[in-house]
């Protein structure tokens, strides 16, 4: 394998990685722009997402091999997924976060733990801790590309990344109740005396979000297989791409996935940094962005009013 | 600061009530009544993680040994007394084992004690063992030091020492490979393979030119793979738990390298068929020598099948041989007294389990052999069993 | 006494060391610090290398094992204890996760997954301290509890604990009042790290062994749940919370029957105890405590704006 090939081998298995990121950090960064929040369970129920999904696409599609009617039924599973995280999402702002919002700093943050914990382990009891393998609606055979080898999934990740950033930012730019969501992130209470429904803005905030990562958490499934901590380490560094990124910036949260798996890999394969530390390298380009430029690479700077 | 000492000191004493009075033993038997109650029961610990992640295991080896003492029972016990199965979680855990060897040495005062499963808790309830005087077999901790504790430490499960040793021997003398990578995670498990592979390996004349780590849970392998391609060798070892390897052998395959794989006895896992189907296909690897369909093994297999409604694995079938050998002992002991009955577990010559015929060496190993198996399509061809002897990897019959 | 009392009582005192620390850091300081168990490690390791690589006594690895701890907790907080709260979270939670890495991966210091084994125990004149007699132990390490409890107390009382809480209720303000912020958060986290470090210590010495696998987030989460439950800002409620959480944790093998609660089980309850908290009752069982700083006695209370920021 010459090594120019095995160069661009690792650019995309680190373009695959930074999709996988970008995905989780979409969500991730959309919360955290409108309530100023880091929903430590966003990782959790992209986890639920991804077993729901299975359920529902293996009752589905019953004993079909690959053909059309699996794919219909894959993305019917990921509708019914992303519909029952929504409603997920909602009931644990409404639970578990809502009675909080008056309250100190640390409380929601900590109640968010509490749900991130009952969430993951509840998961393993219901479901059992064994990896479950949720199977490809299509014969995800590898390509030979120019010397490198790729294969339909990593396309599809990026690809579905790419549309849900595009959708997002269309959607919070120009549609009314992205205007809504945009005016409750710079000042609830006034957005309340103007007539914007907040709780229902915030609603709506959770709810896109837990779709976004169920249909991420399906997708990222196909690769990682099911199991009750899918979402605990992956959605953390997503987070970290989603600050490097700028945390409550949409092209930021995708800027920040690609960079984070690129550079994860690269670190590892070029610079010979040991394997074992591959995560270090996620949390150390956390520190430094946070010393650094704390409102990431695309975000803008927020003064702390007094 | 008087109010919330008071509080502290309250709570303490009411849990000290509590704890006194409840209850503080967890018996499993159903002593038959052929035994004679006068004599006092002869008390057996069993140490494994009966929940938590991953509590299948814990529960199909016990039961294996709560089979084997019911049946002693049924035969009237050893020498008239009864046979009491005591079992504790460990919960997976170092401390939980721990606390659970304590509470089976204070309070139940057991003679003997079958387990732990994992290396870990091994590790740390062995010294335990040996420091106390507590005989101890365990049927699933494999890695090589965990009889190096003392010679209170058994196992009725072959030692990864050899598992590594026949691996390197098998590697280059029958496969014929000279330059070879690996891929393991950073445990014990994986890393005790790749350390004895390795040293087995290269003593013939071999080279592991490529080592990639990773650690345990990771799910993305294709940098570490990758690389291994470009570095050009003829097979990539591959000592991991199952979900691992599933994740490495796909993406393997995703990223277009057709270079063999070979593997440990984590590969028996039949899970690793549901989680990466025909990838799975070529794939040779060292596993448990397989048993002669003896009768005793037959029995045994179909009674614990209909009693639990599950069959055994090969951990449950050390369990079982485990726990005989220690009522055994303790028969010809004639007593409760922990030395004798561990002098008489190290005497044991050529007992005849469903595993095959035992034999202790002088450190508490098995003295067995490994299984040789190559999978095709999805299904895993037995190769033959081979050990290796002054440094000769010899095939056994 | 029940052997498992014992037991029992002994990790509650190892971890109403740490819960003393992290009340200290977030009851006191409102930092939310989610890497106690790297601290834990630290100290634990610290322990677990002098004293079989270079054969020194427990008593004199205590002091390395509170210096490194600190000198941690200084080079990760200095960076981040700037930040905000969410930033602070995921800082100090990837931090733990990078101490249990670096254990593992750095094979030659510490013997990597596999652990170090045969630890001695802790001797006074000779005279050895172990899980043989338990009930020695158990005194030992609670002289260190009250220890630690009486200087977290002093310290709450005195110029620190003041400024801290001023810092805790409004930064700015109390920076704009001349109390420097940085230096007291830092403060506070160095010394709420070197007390789990000194947990860190007794229980390698405890246990015998020890492995990086041990060091997990679900350690750090517990601990939170003890100052929570008992009490943000009350060090005695936090010895209490810790109390009852140790008694979860070893409940069904108090009354015998482990095999039938699944350990998630267990899991979720602390993720319960958590939001619960939270939303019925934030100060914690027993409340925050109160000082009156004009009269010599103390009045005791709590608010329900006890969390307030």
């Amino acid at each position: 394998m010459s090594s120019v090939s095995v160069f661009f081998q690792h650019l995309t298995n680190g373009l695959t990685l930074g999709g996988i990121y970008a995905l989780i950090a979409l969500g991730y960064t959309m919360v955290y722009g409108i309530l100023k929040f880091i929903n430590f369970a966003h990782g959790d129920i992209l986890m639920v997402g991804a077993y729901v999904g299975m359920f529902a696409f293996n009752f589905l599609r019953g004993d079909a091999t690959f053909g059309v009617w699996t794919i219909v039924a894959f993305f019917l599973a990921m509708i019914i997924s992303a519909a029952f995280a929504a409603f997920l999402g909602m009931f644990i702002e409404k639970v578990a976060y809502k009675p909080l919002r008056k309250a100190a700093r640390l409380a929601p943050l900590l109640s968010a733990i509490g749900v991130s914990f009952i969430l993951s382990n509840g998961a393993a009891w219901l479901w059992g801790t064994q990896s479950r393998k949720l199977d490809y609606p299509f014969a995800n055979n590898p390509i030979n590309l120019w010397g490198i080898t790729v294969t339909p999934h990593q396309f599809l990740i990026l690809g579905v990344s790419i549309v849900m950033m595009i959708s997002l930012k269309l959607f919070v730019d120009k549609t009314k109740l992205g205007k809504a969501m945009r005016a409750t992130s710079l000042d609830q209470d006034t957005s309340q005396l103007m007539g914007i429904n907040v709780n229902m803005v915030i609603s709506l905030t959770f709810a896109i979000g837990s779709a976004l990562a169920a249909v991420g958490g399906m997708l990222i499934a196909l690769d990682y297989k099911c199991y009750p901590t899918l979402g605990t380490m992956t959605g953390l560094k997503a987070f970290v791409a989603a600050v490097v990124g700028g945390i409550g910036n949409i092209s930021g949260a995708m800027l920040g996935g690609i960079l984070l798996g690129i550079l994860e890999t690269f670190g590892v394969a070029m610079l010979g940094i040991p394997q074992g530390y591959k995560d270090t390298i996620a949390f150390v380009i956390l520190i430094f962005v946070l010393l650094l430029k704390p409102e990431g690479i695309l975000g803008k700077v927020e003064k702390e009013k007094v | 600061m008087k109010k919330n000492t008071l509080i502290v000191a309250l709570v303490l004493v009411c849990a000290l009530l509590v704890t006194g009075c409840a209850k503080s033993e967890t018996t499993t038997t159903d002593a038959s009544a052929k035994a004679t109650k006068a004599s006092a029961p002869y008390k057996i610990g069993f140490i494994g993680p009966m929940t938590g992640d991953n509590a299948n295991y814990g529960i199909l080896i016990s039961q294996a040994a709560k089979l084997a003492v019911e049946e002693q029972n049924a035969k009237g016990g050893i020498n008239g007394a009864p046979v009491e199965l005591i079992i504790e979680d460990s919960e997976g855990s170092p401390e939980k084992g721990a606390a659970s060897f304590d509470k089976l040495y204070s309070s139940d005062k057991i003679c003997a004690l079958v387990g732990p499963v994992f290396t870990g808790v091994s590790f740390t309830v062995g010294d335990l063992c040996q420091e106390n005087g507590v005989t101890m077999i365990t049927p699933s901790g494999t890695h090589k030091d965990i009889t190096a504790a003392g010679d209170y430490v058994f196992r009725t499960v072959v030692s990864d020492g050899l598992q590594g040793e026949v691996a390197g021997a098998y590697f280059y003398n029958e496969l014929g490979y000279k330059n070879i990578g690996c891929l393991y995670i950073m445990n014990d498990y994986s890393q005790g393979l790749y350390e004895g592979m390795k040293a087995s390996f290269e003593s013939y004349g071999g080279k592991v030119s490529a080592v990639e780590t990773a650690q345990l849970g990771d799910k993305d392998f294709r940098t570490q793979l990758t690389r291994l391609k470009a570095a050009g060798v003829e097979a990539i070892y591959i000592p991991n738990y199952t979900v691992e390897m599933a994740q490495q052998l796909e993406q393997a395959s995703q990223l277009g390298i057709n270079i063999p794989f070979l593997s440990c006895d984590g590969f028996s896992n039949p899970e690793i068929y549901d989680l990466a189907g025909s990838y799975t296909d070529g794939v040779i690897y060292i596993g448990p020598a397989k048993v002669e369909e003896s009768d005793s093994y037959k029995n045994f297999y179909d009674n614990y099948t209909k009693k639990f409604g599950q069959s055994p694995d090969s951990f449950a079938n050390n369990a079982y041989d485990g726990a005989n050998i220690i009522m055994k002992a303790i028969e010809k002991a004639g007593s409760s007294d922990r030395k004798a009955i561990r002098d008489a577990v190290a005497t044991t010559k050529d007992y005849v389990g469903v595993t095959g015929v035992i034999n202790f060496a002088d450190n508490g190993d098995l003295v067995a052999y490994q299984g040789v198996y190559k999978v095709n399509g999805t299904t895993p061809e037995y190769l033959g069993a081979y050990t290796v002897v002054d440094g000769k990897l010899q095939k056994v019959n | 006494m029940s052997s498992l009392l014992l037991t029992v009582l002994i990790f509650t005192a190892i971890y109403s060391l740490m819960a003393i620390g992290q009340n200290l850091i977030t009851g006191y300081g409102g930092m939310l610090s989610l890497c106690q168990a790297g601290f834990y490690a630290i100290g634990a390791y610290t322990t677990a290398i002098l004293s079989t690589t270079y054969g020194m006594n427990f008593w004199m690895t205590l002091p390395f094992a509170v210096i490194i701890t600190a000198a941690f907790g200084f080079l990760i907080g200095m960076p981040t204890l700037r930040l905000r709260g969410d930033y602070l979270a995921i800082a100090t939670l990837g931090f733990g996760e990078i101490v249990r890495n670096i254990l593992t991966n750095w094979v030659s210091l510490t013997n990597g997954p596999m652990g170090i084994r045969k630890i001695p125990k802790i001797s006074i004149f000779g005279y050895q301290i172990g899980q043989s007699n338990k009930l020695v132990f158990l005194v030992l390490i609670w002289v260190f509890v009250l220890f630690a409890y009486l200087l977290m107390r002093h310290l709450a009382r005195s110029r620190m604990g003041r400024a801290l809480a001023a810092i805790r209720e409004d930064e700015i303000a109390a920076n704009s009042m001349g109390i420097n912020p940085t230096k007291y958060k830092v403060c506070a986290f160095m010394l709420g790290a070197s007390v789990a470090g000194v947990a860190g210590s007794f229980y390698v010495a405890y246990m015998g062994s020890v492995m990086p696998s041990t060091f997990t987030f679900m350690i750090s989460v517990m601990v939170l749940c003890m100052v929570v439950l008992g009490g943000m800002g009350n060090f005695a409620a936090t010895i209490l919370g810790a109390l009852i959480i140790e008694l979860i944790d070893y409940l069904p093998r108090l009354l015998g029957i482990t095999n039938l609660i699944p350990a998630q089980f267990k899991q979720v309850i602390f993720g319960l105890i958590l939001v619960i908290m939270m939303i019925l009752r934030p100060q914690g069982i027993l409340g925050r405590e109160k000082f009156n700083y004009f009269k010599k006695g103390k009045t005791m209370g709590g608010d329900n704006n006890a969390v307030r920021n």
